[in-house]
């Protein structure tokens, strides 16, 4: 037997928030949460070395029975979509961990352990292979979901929290009744390659899709299930913000890859164009928001709902260039928007605003905290030399392929994009200094530099060589494509 | 009958003849139990469901008809026996403290819960109309007067008047039914009905008995629209006994819905619409009434009205795999119910009811293992993964859509995310308030056993599904 280490990359992060049950001591909590983190990561980055960028078949994979009665098995293993999220979600696990170091000011252990727990559903989502087994992954995420945003939230965190759980429970709900048809109507498993070999009704696949599309679109979000992102954004503490923002949003657009297009390619193609209206709407209304907000982590909620826009619209160009600009969209969204957030929950730590008027000129003050400040600004909005560049050229290639309008609408959103951030950063960063209600602001610290520090490094590695991140989806997205086009003739 | 037969029939209802024993004996034993032993009565009422769990347990290889095909002693009855010994053994551990912070302690509380048990156990093995009719009135007899046991209260006195009244007139209807069952078929044994039954299809008189039988046993399982009385009993009566009735008495009610409507000739008549709408309304019901109710015990009263809607989904599907998912359904359900009252009944101490949902503002801040406990099984009856409630609930809808009811099956799960909102709000109580004042739980160590065992089966089964999923598939009737 292979060495299980998927496995362990999901359960040491389980493990260690057992472990943190029993420490006493704050100190040992944070160290100990980072120390697993760390480890998960070098693990993760051990996968993607030892990852075959070759092949599109699923690798290090796993499986044992868990129920044979329902032919439910636990099953792991990751192709080259998955592996860049668990590379991801393993990232930002320490991320979170110093993001929160001193950001949380009660209950430390309860905090890390729902971190951690959280850290190890995400990595089971992207890992699972089997049906059941991701469906709980997947639902499982809202339970410490919704403590973190609920205990160490805001001042609306309580109605954040349960417009989040119930938005989703929602959405999640009809999946799951879309996933029982789809395992009865596969012949009894839940196994996900099998049901992906699977030539379904056209019929069948459209009830389906739509069933699947309630529960991606809310998570993704698409216009119009958006609404609940705002608020869980605006109330979460920092750590929740990034986790939303870098891995939880990711889910959705991983689920129309993982499930609509390869399970249901006859309806994907047939529902795209409805897909690829929504994606526009979702760009162009998102920036609008953006453009209007005060606050600036609403600012940056609303202009995840706008790329995430991007994202959908390039996996539903169900070209070449779109699906590859969607899927490394998703990620440099990941690493952009997490590090946005980040800088958000460090200003804020600082001086108790996040309103965008009670800020300016803060360069003098915190030089190197606004220098990387404009170099995420200017990945957000795409900036050649960026991350997100290369993501939404391909996504823009690929849409301009699809449909030409949709295309045009989306670059007109990209030119929003610009609007609101350079406006933020304008405010924010230049002019006579304005701090806010505190008028001492100090400069990023060793801890927190080493949060942003490999953040920043992707954002210029994937903007000026995005060959091997693209090398390792390339098979994956190819095969796709085959899976889509194949099915639909 | 044959010396030989009233052997064999006396050795397949062994456990029922241990336990009505056991409670003739605890009777008279109880009188002269000296003042403060009354842990005592426990231990020895313990002592008579482990004896009687153990005769099911020898019994359970073989199925065995006995009394002339009145009774009769197979896996299907051993599966719900088990629940019965769990649910029983678990009330009686958390009855001790209880009775002692309410002033009710006595004998005859235990003997009349093994008389329940004894009746609820006839239920699941009855096989005769007229057999189901004699545990349902012993069991219902048994709960009546343990509803009014803290005398003193006019809360409960008036529930248990209610019940007995209500409870009165739905066994009438019941028996009613039978006896146009009897008129028609000129027979009560279930096999014999469902010949009868299928010699003529659709008609009208039968399905007339039909109903009958249905709001009769539709009452036992607090079903729309016979579930007045459900809240008022379980908000009146002491708690420990609320706990007892929502999982033992509800499951032999299902026991006996299974055993009379799920006979493989029965599903071939149109009673499922009755049933599939019943089970709609009964969770719409439960599930909105309990978004603004403020008292703990009556919202979980409300709960398990939708609880019970759900679970009668599975009996509208149908099959081996129907008729699993609901026993499976009930098992689970057993373990994360009694969790959450056990939490309640754990927190009657001094003058703090723990009734009221408010009081539980910031538990979590004071007791955060206890509160992890309360939601471990608030999200479990939520039916929120990794917990055995999504299991369940799982398990019904496979059951469903193999069938065909996709439509019934997304009502369901839509209705499910109104319930979550509720349980879902207390938890944010607990976690997201901040406490009032200081908690005293009255943790004994036979509580905190009963915390154990609960939180155990109702995470165990929710990771671990496989051996109890087998358990209850093995355990279906007629397979």
């Amino acid at each position: 037997m292979a060495f299980p280490l998927l496995s362990l990359i999901v359960f040491i992060p389980a493990a260690g928030a057992v472990v943190l049950m029993f420490l006493r001591n704050d100190g040992a909590v944070r160290w100990t949460a980072l120390g697993v983190t760390v480890l998960d990561f070098l693990l993760a980055i051990a996968v993607l070395a030892g990852f075959d960028t070759t092949t599109h078949e699923m690798q290090f994979t796993e499986m044992h029975p868990w129920v044979p009665a329902l032919g439910i098995t636990y099953a792991l293993g990751v192709d080259g979509i998955s592996v860049l999220f668990v590379f991801l979600t393993a990232l930002f696990g320490w991320i979170c961990v110093l993001a929160s170091w001193v950001a949380i000011d009660r209950k430390m252990k309860e905090f890390m352990i729902s971190l951690l727990a959280m850290q190890a559903l995400m990595l089971g989502v992207f890992c699972a292979l089997d049906l059941f087994l991701f469906y709980v992954f997947w639902e499982a995420m809202l339970i410490p979901m919704y403590v973190i945003i609920g205990v160490w939230g805001g001042d609306g965190r309580v109605y954040a929290a349960f417009k989040f759980f119930l938005y989703t429970l929602a959405g999640s709900l009809l999946f799951l009744i879309g996933v029982i048809v789809l395992y009865i109507e596969g012949g009894g498993t839940f196994d996900i390659l099998a049901l992906t070999a699977q030539d379904l009704p056209f019929r069948v696949q459209s009830w389906l899709f739509f069933a699947f599309l309630i529960a991606f679109a809310v998570k993704v979000p698409m216009v119009p299930v958006h609404t609940w992102l705002p608020d869980a954004h605006v109330q979460a503490p920092t750590a929740g913000s990034i986790i939303l923002a870098a891995v939880l949003l990711k889910m959705g657009a991983y689920g129309f890859l993982r499930f609509s297009l390869p399970m249901l390619p006859e309806a994907s193609v047939h529902y795209s164009p409805l897909m690829l209206v929504l994606s526009a709407l979702a760009i162009v209304y998102g920036g609008l928001l953006a453009l209007a907000q005060d606050d600036l982590k609403k600012l940056v909620a609303y202009s995840s709902i706008s790329h995430m826009g991007f994202v959908t619209l390039g996996i539903f160009a169900l070209n070449l260039r779109g699906l590859e600009g969607g899927i490394l969209q998703m990620f440099n969204h990941g690493v952009t928007t997490g590090a946005l957030f980040l800088f958000v929950g460090l200003i804020y730590e600082r001086t108790h605003t996040r309103s965008i008027a009670e800020y300016g000129g803060l360069m003098k003050a915190a030089p190197v905290y606004t220098s990387f400040l404009a170099l995420f600004t200017l990945s957000s909005m795409a900036l050649p030399g960026t991350n997100s560049f290369i993501g939404e050229l391909l996504v823009l290639s690929g849409g301009f392929a699809a449909n030409v309008a949709v295309g045009a609408v989306a670059v007109l959103g990209a030119l929003l994009g610009a609007a609101y951030l350079l406006g933020m950063y304008r405010k924010v960063a230049l002019g006579p200094l304005r701090l806010g209600a505190r008028s001492k602001v100090y400069d990023v610290n060793l801890r927190e530099l080493t949060a942003i520090l490999p953040l920043a490094v992707l954002v210029l590695w994937v903007g000026l060589y995005p060959k091997p991140f693209l090398g390792i989806i390339d098979a994956s997205v190819n095969y796709l494509l085959e899976q889509v086009h194949g099915g639909s003739q | 009958m044959s010396a030989v037969a009233l052997l064999q029939s006396a050795l397949a209802s062994l456990p029922e003849i241990v336990v009505v024993i056991g409670a003739c004996a605890l009777l008279i034993l109880g009188q002269i139990v000296p003042q403060g032993r009354g842990h005592l009565l426990v231990w020895g009422s313990v002592a008579i469901v482990l004896a009687a769990a153990l005769a099911t347990f020898m019994l359970a290889n073989e199925v065995r008809p006995a009394y002339a095909g009145m009774f009769i002693g197979d896996r299907f009855a051993a599966f719900f026996k088990a629940l019965f010994y769990l649910a029983t053994i678990l009330t009686f551990l958390l009855s001790r403290k209880y009775a002692e912070i309410e002033e009710i302690e006595s004998s005859e509380y235990y003997v009349l819960l093994l008389f329940a048990l004894s009746g609820m156990m006839i239920m699941a093995s009855a096989t005769d109309l007229l057999s189901i009719y004699v545990g349902l009135e012993l069991m219902a007899l048994c709960t009546y007067v343990l509803t009014g046991f803290l005398r003193w209260q006019r809360r409960s006195n008036e529930a248990a008047l209610k019940y007995v009244i209500l409870g009165g007139a739905a066994t009438a209807i019941f028996l009613y039914g039978v006896s146009l069952v009897y008129g028609l078929t000129g027979t009560t044994r279930l096999d014999q009905i469902a010949a009868a039954a299928a010699g003529n299809p659709g008609d009208p008189g039968l399905l007339l008995a039909v109903v009958f039988i249905v709001a009769g046993l539709a009452f036992k399982v607090g079903a729309v629209p016979f579930h007045m009385w459900l809240p008022d009993v379980y908000e009146g009566a002491p708690t420990t006994i609320t706990a007892f009735m929502s999982v033992g008495p509800k499951a032999a009610g299902f026991a006996v819905i299974l055993r009379v409507f799920l006979n493989p000739l029965v599903v071939a008549s149109d009673a499922w619409i009755i049933i599939g709408v019943v089970a709609i309304v009964t969770m719409a019901l439960g599930s909105f009434v309990a978004l603004v109710q403020d008292n703990f015990k009556r919202l979980l009263a409300y709960s398990s009205i939708a609880h019970a809607g759900f679970a009668m989904l599975g009996v509208v599907a149908g099959g081996a795999d129907g008729i699993a998912s609901v026993m499976l359904y009930l098992l689970i359900y057993t373990f994360m119910n009694l969790g959450i009252f056990s939490t309640i009944i754990m927190m009657r101490n001094g003058t703090f009811s723990g009734e009221i949902i408010e009081d539980y503002k910031g538990f979590a801040k004071l007791h955060p293992g206890l509160a992890l406990l309360m939601l471990i099984y608030l999200f479990s009856l939520a039916g929120i993964p990794p917990t055995a409630g999504f299991f369940a609930k799982f398990y019904i809808l496979v059951a469903l859509v193999e069938r065909g009811f996709v439509t019934l099956a997304v009502i369901a799960v839509l209705l499910s995310a109104v319930a979550a909102y509720f349980y879902i709000r207390i938890v944010m109580l607990i976690y997201m308030r901040e406490p009032e004042g200081p908690f005293h739980p009255a943790l004994t160590p036979s509580v905190r056993a009963t915390l154990a065992v609960t939180a155990a089966g109702t995470i165990g089964i929710g990771l671990f599904p496989a051996w109890f999923l087998k358990l209850a598939q093995n355990s279906v009737f007629g397979g």
